[in-house]
This record gives C-alpha cells, sequence and structure tokens, in this order.
C-alpha cells in the first residue's frame, strides 16, 4: 500500500514538472498527449462522483434558500413573525373595570360585601363579546350569544365553598384574617321538607351581598 | 493452519483507533450550543416576566383552569391543559394522594375523611416560562423559543409535531392540540399582554393567588411577592430557570 | 379525532395514582420504538460488515455483501415511521432547512443523509461498480440501462480502477465505523438527554443503544443468511457462521453489562424516582422487561452461546440453533427499545402514578402500521438481492 502511495506521489510531481515544461512551448495538442502519457488523470468514477455530489449539494442549497421562511433568525432560530401571530388572538375576557362601565351600581352593591374584590367574570364567565357589543342593544333583548351565564345552581357556589380541608386555613385578606366561608352544600338547607324541591343557595344569599 | 480469527497487533490497534477516533469526532459533532444553552437573565432593561402563586391563598376553585381553557380554545376534554389546580392531601400515616379531576375545572371533592388528613392544600400548576428552558433547547427545528420578554411561546405554523418538547418538560406543561396536531401550551395570554391586560388566569383568581408581574421592575407586585414571602421553584435540582415562584410549597409538590 | 378521545377516556379510567393531565396520552407511540430499532439494525449490520472489511475477518466475507444490502434496505425505510408519526409530516422537510443546533434530534437529518449517502451507497457503489459495469455489458435493454445509470456510466474496469474502487471503498467503511457510531448512538442521546425523564437520563444511554444497536444487526444478519440460504438451497459457510456467532456473543456480554450496569447504579443511588420506577418496573414493565427483553431476549442467547463457546454440536443442531437465537435477540432488541420508550412514558413526572398505552391493530400507529414497516425493509432487500446478486459478484479479494 505504501508504494502505491509513493507512486502516485512521484506520478504527480512528475506531471507538474512535464505540463511545466510543455506549456511553454505549443498549445492543447502537446498537453494532451503530455497527459495521456505519464500525468495523473482524476479518475473516471471519481469524477463521475464528485459530480453527482456537487449536483446534490447545489440542489440542497437552492432549495434551502427556497424553502427557508422570511423572517426566520431575525431574533433567534425561529420565526420572527411567530410573535405577530401570537398577538393576534381573540380576547374573551375583559376584566372588571369594563364591566363597571355599565353595571357600576352591581359594582357599588358588591364593595361593601365579603365579595367585594371577586371579578364579575369568575362567576359570569368572559365578557368581552358581552362588553363591547352588548351595550348596542339598548331594550334589553340581548342575542344569545351575548348573554352571560347566571350561575345559579348549588354547584355553581359548591366549587368554592364546599367544605374541604384544603381550604379550612385559606386566609387571603391577611390585614383582616377573614377565611373562607365553607358549607356543606350538599347537606346545608339542602331541600324543602315539604315540597322536596332542593333550595338554591340564591334563594337566601345575594350573591352580589352575600 | 493459520487461525484465521486471530487479529494481529497491527489490527488491534487500528481498531483502537477507529473506536476512539469515533468517539472523540461523535463526542466533537455534538451540539456545542447545548451545552452553552444554560444562560443568565437578559442583562437589559426591558420587561422580564415571571409568576408568583400563593398556595397559602388557593382555595382550588378552578376557575383559572376554567379561565384559561375559555380564553384559548383550549380544546374541553380532560387530556388537555394549558393550566390545572391539583389537590394534595396527607395523610396522617404519610400517604400522598394527588388529585386533579378534570384540572379542577368542575371543582373538589374531599376525598380522604377530615380526621385521617395531616394536610391538603391546593396547588395551581402552569408553564414555568423557564429562562434555561428545556423545551426550547431540544426543539429541532426551532418552533419554540423564549421571548425578550421572557415568555416562552410556540409558533403553530413552524411545528412539526415531533412531541419532543412535551417529553422535555419537567413540569408537564405541553400538549399536543387533537385538532391542529402541533404542541400548545401556555402562553401567559400574550395577546393580552400587548393590550395591558393581565393573562385570563391572573385575571380571575378570586383570592389573588396568581401573582404576575416584572422581574425588573423593583416595584413591581412580583418583587414585592418575592420579597415577603419564602419562594421556591418547583424541581430546581433540574435547573431550568423556572420562573414561577410558589410560596409555602410543601415538599411533596412535583 | 372522535375515536382518538375514546381511547383517551379508555386510558384515563386504567390511570393509577395522578398523572399530570397531560400525560395522560402517551406521546411516542411505537413508531418511536421502531425507529431507533431500524437505525440499530443498520448501524449493527454495518459493523458486522466492517469487520470484514476492516479488522480483516475473510472468514466473513459470505456476509459482506449481504451485511451492506441488509444495512441499505433498512436506511431506506429507516425515516419513514418518524416521520408518518409527526403532528405535521408534511413540515418534516424543516429539520434539514432549519435545524436547531441545540437539539439532537436537529441533526438526525443530517446524519441520515451522510450515513445513507457517503457511507453505505457509497461502499455499496464502489464494491459493485465493476460488476456493475460488467452486469451492463451482459443485460438487455431496461435492465442494462438500470445497470449503467447505477454505475454511473463510468466504464473503466481496468486493474488500476478497480483497485482504486478498493482503497476508496475501504477510506469509506473507516469513516463509515464512526458514522455508525454516530448514526444509533445520536439517538441514545435523544433519550439521554432529557433530565426531565429519569429512566431515559443516563451518561450510559448512546452506549446502550449502540451496543444493543450492533447486537440487533449482527442477529439480523446471521437470520438473514441462514434463511436465505435456505431459500436459495445453498451451502452455508459454517466457519463463518460460527465467528458471526462468536462477534454476537461478545457484543451481548457488553450490552448486558451496560444495561445491568445502568439499572445497578439506579437501583443503588435510589433517586427521587426510584420508587415510582421500581414499582413500574416490577408492574407495568415486567413482561416486556424481565421476561422478553432480559430472559428470552439476553439471557437464553448469552447462555447458549456461551456453550457454543465450549462445546460444538454437529452442524446439524448449531443450525437451528442459531437460528432460534439470533430471532430470540432481534425480538429481545425490539422490547428493548420499547422498554425505552414506552416505560419512559408510563410513569409520570411527578412519579406519583402511570399511565397505560392504548394501541390498536389498526390506524396510523398501530400493530400492523408498525408491523408494515418492519416487513418493507425485506421485501426491498429481496429486490436489491436480484439486483445486485453478492454471490454473482466477480470474486474481488480485498487487498488493501
Amino acid at each position: 500500500m505504501n508504494n502505491c502511495y509513493l507512486k502516485q506521489l512521484q506520478t504527480v510531481s512528475k506531471s507538474i514538472k512535464t505540463v511545466i515544461a510543455f506549456a511553454n512551448l505549443s498549445g492543447n495538442k502537446v498537453f494532451l498527449q503530455v497527459q495521456t502519457a505519464n500525468t495523473f488523470i482524476m479518475p473516471q468514477q471519481v469524477k463521475r462522483l464528485i459530480s453527482a455530489f456537487a449536483v446534490f449539494i447545489v440542489l440542497f442549497l437552492i432549495m434551502r434558500q427556497v424553502l427557508t421562511p422570511s423572517s426566520f433568525g431575525e431574533l433567534g432560530h425561529f420565526r420572527a413573525k411567530a410573535i405577530q401571530e401570537n398577538m393576534v388572538r381573540e380576547l374573551r375576557y375583559a376584566g372588571s373595570v369594563n364591566c363597571s362601565k355599565c353595571h357600576e351600581d352591581i359594582r357599588a352593591n358588591k364593595a361593601q360585601g365579603p365579595h367585594a374584590q371577586l371579578k364579575c367574570e369568575v362567576c359570569h364567565g368572559p365578557g368581552m363579546k358581552h362588553a363591547l357589543y352588548a351595550g348596542q342593544f339598548t331594550n334589553g333583548q340581548l342575542p344569545d350569544s351575548l348573554v352571560l351565564y347566571k350561575p345559579g345552581e348549588r354547584k355553581d357556589c359548591a366549587i368554592c365553598h364546599q367544605l374541604n380541608a384544603a381550604r379550612i386555613k385559606i386566609q387571603f385578606d391577611t390585614i383582616n384574617h377573614t377565611m373562607i366561608h365553607q358549607i356543606d352544600a350538599m347537606k346545608h338547607n339542602l331541600a324543602d321538607t315539604d315540597t322536596n324541591i332542593e333550595f338554591k343557595c340564591i334563594e337566601c344569599h345575594n350573591p352580589h351581598q352575600p | 493452519m493459520k487461525n484465521k480469527s486471530a487479529i494481529s497487533r497491527r489490527d488491534f490497534f487500528k481498531a483502537g483507533t477507529i473506536i476512539v477516533g469515533g468517539i472523540a469526532v461523535t463526542t466533537a459533532l455534538t451540539p456545542v450550543d447545548g451545552l452553552l444553552f444554560a444562560t443568565e437573565r437578559p442583562a437589559g432593561k426591558g420587561k422580564w416576566y415571571g409568576i408568583g402563586i400563593d398556595i397559602d391563598k388557593c382555595i382550588g376553585c378552578g376557575k383559572c383552569a376554567n379561565a384559561c381553557k375559555k380564553e384559548n380554545n383550549v380544546p374541553q376534554e380532560p387530556f388537555y391543559f394549558r393550566s390545572w389546580v391539583e389537590q394534595y392531601t396527607i395523610k396522617n400515616d404519610g400517604t400522598i394522594i394527588v388529585e386533579s379531576p378534570n384540572g379542577g375545572i368542575d371543582g373538589f371533592k374531599q376525598s380522604v375523611p377530615s380526621e385521617e388528613i395531616f394536610k391538603s392544600f391546593f396547588v395551581p400548576k402552569m408553564c414555568n416560562h423557564c429562562a434555561k428552558s428545556p423545551c426550547v433547547q431540544v426543539c429541532p427545528v426551532g418552533a419554540t423559543f423564549e421571548t425578550a420578554e421572557g415568555i416562552v411561546l410556540v409558533d403553530e405554523n413552524y411545528c412539526i409535531g415531533c412531541r419532543y418538547c412535551v417529553q422535555a418538560c419537567p413540569y408537564g406543561c405541553r400538549y399536543i392540540h387533537p385538532v391542529k396536531k402541533t404542541v400548545d401550551k401556555c402562553t401567559l395570554c400574550f395577546h393580552r399582554l400587548e393590550k395591558g391586560l393581565q393573562p385570563a388566569c391572573f385575571e380571575i383568581c378570586p383570592t389573588e393567588a396568581r401573582i404576575f408581574g416584572d422581574l425588573n421592575d423593583p416595584g413591581s407586585k412580583l418583587n414585592y411577592f418575592l420579597k415577603n414571602h419564602t419562594c421556591m421553584v418547583i424541581k430546581p435540582h433540574l435547573n431550568t430557570g423556572s420562573k414561577l415562584f410558589y410560596n409555602a410549597l410543601s415538599p411533596e409538590v412535583r | 379525532m372522535e375515536n382518538h378521545i375514546q381511547d383517551l377516556y379508555e386510558v384515563l379510567s386504567k390511570v393509577e395514582g395522578y398523572v399530570y393531565p397531560n400525560e395522560i396520552e402517551l406521546n411516542w407511540s411505537i413508531l418511536i420504538v421502531l425507529y431507533p430499532y431500524i437505525t440499530g439494525l443498520v448501524a449493527g449490520a454495518f459493523i458486522l460488515a466492517s469487520l470484514e472489511r476492516i479488522f480483516k475477518l475473510r472468514i466473513l466475507k459470505p456476509t459482506y455483501g449481504l451485511a451492506l444490502l441488509t444495512a441499505l434496505s433498512f436506511m431506506l425505510v429507516a425515516t419513514l415511521p418518524l416521520v408518518s408519526h409527526l403532528g405535521k409530516p408534511m413540515r418534516a422537510y424543516e429539520i434539514m432547512i432549519t435545524p436547531h443546533l441545540s437539539s439532537a434530534m436537529a441533526i438526525f437529518g443530517f446524519v441520515y443523509l451522510w450515513y445513507l449517502m457517503v457511507v453505505l451507497l457509497l461502499e455499496i457503489w464502489f464494491d459493485y461498480r465493476r460488476d456493475l459495469v460488467l452486469w451492463a455489458i451482459e443485460a438487455k435493454g431496461f435492465k442494462r440501462f438500470i445497470y449503467k445509470a447505477l454505475s454511473l456510466w463510468t466504464t473503466d474496469i481496468s486493474p488500476k480502477s478497480v483497485a482504486l474502487d478498493d482503497k476508496l471503498g475501504y477510506i469509506v467503511t473507516v469513516i463509515g465505523v464512526p458514522s455508525a457510531f454516530l448514526l444509533h448512538g445520536y439517538v441514545g442521546f435523544i433519550f439521554g438527554s432529557i433530565k426531565a425523564n429519569p429512566w431515559w437520563s443516563t451518561v450510559l444511554m448512546p452506549v446502550i443503544f449502540l451496543f444493543s444497536a450492533m447486537v440487533s444487526g449482527i442477529a439480523l444478519v446471521m437470520f438473514i443468511y441462514i434463511i436465505l440460504n435456505k431459500i436459495r438451497k445453498q451451502t452455508i459457510d459454517m466457519a463463518c457462521l460460527d465467528m458471526i456467532a462468536k462477534y454476537l456473543f461478545y457484543f451481548l456480554i457488553i450490552d448486558f453489562a451496560l444495561e445491568g450496569l445502568d439499572q445497578i447504579h439506579r437501583i443503588y443511588e435510589a433517586e427521587e424516582s426510584f420508587e415510582a420506577l421500581h414499582t413500574m418496573v416490577f408492574g407495568k414493565l415486567f413482561f416486556t422487561l424481565f421476561i422478553m427483553q432480559g430472559l428470552l431476549g439476553t439471557v437464553v442467547p448469552l447462555l447458549t452461546l456461551g456453550t457454543l463457546q465450549f462445546y460444538t454440536p454437529r452442524e446439524k443442531i448449531r443450525k437451528p440453533i442459531y437460528l432460534i437465537v439470533s430471532s430470540l435477540i432481534l425480538v429481545g432488541i425490539f422490547f428493548m427499545r420499547w422498554n425505552v420508550v414506552i416505560g419512559g412514558q408510563l410513569f409520570s413526572k411527578s412519579f406519583y402514578g402511570y399511565t397505560s398505552y392504548k394501541i390498536g391493530l389498526i390506524g396510523a400507529e398501530g400493530y400492523l402500521m408498525a408491523f408494515i414497516w418492519l416487513i418493507v425493509p425485506f421485501i426491498i432487500l429481496s429486490f436489491l438481492l436480484w439486483l445486485l446478486p453478492p454471490w454473482k459478484k466477480i470474486d474481488v479479494d480485498h487487498e488493501i
């Protein structure tokens, strides 16, 4: 194997010398003649391989250029446009500040009780659509899509107020040390003893002023 | 007869070089980026959002999980959550029971009689928007990234749905949207932030157990919260740079 | 989607303890079990071929061409389970144009391309070029065109040219060995670098994957060699087969040692996740881990092959033993991948519970699809053996 390498090196150096010598004399014909004799020719299979790979690499680079999204890499390894795309989503929750604009009376009423800092949408659900469009309907007849949920069932109150060992110690107002009132919603005044109709919590407790 | 199976010394060294060379090449080619991934908080003066959750205040109403699903169009089935609430019950004998029925959206029932309970509390969970996020590190195409304000977002038009980030998240925050087939997760209501509104879950919480704010602003509610409480992150040993700080985090919480 | 949701409700009913809600659904299915299995077979078959070429184990000559063609057939199929599993398969090209270099998965595209084009195809080409030129002369019509095209329209088959083919092929094989390590090692790294998952996160993962790949690849070539010669009604070169079995034995020992070390280390350190993993290993994973991977896939082959090192029964007995042992190993290594991929998702990252894996018969990620992906390489191999039969090659003793 070592001999082979040595031979090739010798061939290459010989060929370089020969080329330099003959290049000074005449044109291509002589050059070619010299080549076929003793000089280094790129083997046929290597030539083919190099062309095949060259074609492939060029194609790949072209595809890469074409397919890479335009805003990619501007801010980091991601499409910068994605930030904009994440911004343009529909808002569903309005925030209590927006509710008070029309329902100031309810807010004032609530402000005096334990539900004072409770946001409207906690119980009534997402209100952005309502806040934006309900004002147009002055006759009080809202289309179904703008009507907000009015929780009235026991389970709606029980979600926060059901007796639970994990709630016992909750003191959310550290200044007044008030705890969340808890009740066993399945037992407390469950139903009318005569008619057996289930009482709703809101029949005795005003949700805005409990 | 010549032993055909004998390996000459020359061949042995050849073999050794190839193996060692192979390992060396392989190591050199491993993404060096990954090693340098654990970066520090950006030094700039811009916003750097973080989250605080006060376990002492959470009443487990599940309204946050509910609001999140409604605000962000998350599928209603109980397998896809951007944010959810867990109830931990530690019994007197040391057994730990964790529950999250439908992510807490329908509320919780007390499953263990009070006499047997040693301790019980609720833990809201959501994306921690990690500063050294492992999910961003493993995305093969660059479909998830962290913005300059510290929010980890997903590019749903570029995501190929390989689910590698879902595997890499230690907190279980990501899921594959069943219809879109790309990954989805909490975006800190990015679309609300730029309009000056709070993320839906923070907006809705009845007891202000969730605090959202700018870590770079010394006067922010979040920094006040961090200063006045002993806060911890979940799985700190994984060095994810989690920016979700819990007050009163009990050691059982994972 | 309805069916999918129905399946998820069924999984939900089987959840034990507590899992994060997003973990109820398993993310990586049997298709992701298949991918490391198939690339492992490729890497292993190639290593067997390189044993002959680089390490001069001439006795393995009868399986050299077969090993290369086997590697190629499986290589062509390797990406398919992966791409079909993606949520958005039509975007799969993104990995090639914007690879995120901090992600081990991102280098997949390039490693795959490199190994396919520069290593496998080139080596096979250099090995077969002279024969392609000669077969092109003999053949007629369309087949002639195919052979000419495959030889890239070269015509030079002088001894000097063939010697060059040989030398270049040798260089490619030398490059190929670390490339094979990279091809399968990075798959192990994909799992081993996930710190969130303690079943996967171990330094040994790339090495374990690598050695189990070599074991499975060698077993595959052994299996195919026996079956193929039965079909072609040719005599089997028992010396070759015995040598393959010997190397299979060596690599299996190393593989077993590595896996054992991983588990011993995990048991000894007993980190945070240990109890949860322990329950899983002795519960949901018991059958696939201890029976399929452990007993049938490792211990039985080890004992059998080990015995054969000391006691050599008649050829009539050795042949079926080799057939059985290679099949057992192939099955065992499949379950090793299963235990890693599926096992890593059965337990919750909260360490408080376990979910379950629902797999159907039909469907894009069902048993049938997995079976098809495993059969297609054999079909490709049959075609390749018809097009480029190794036994019709003019015997060239690799001089270098």
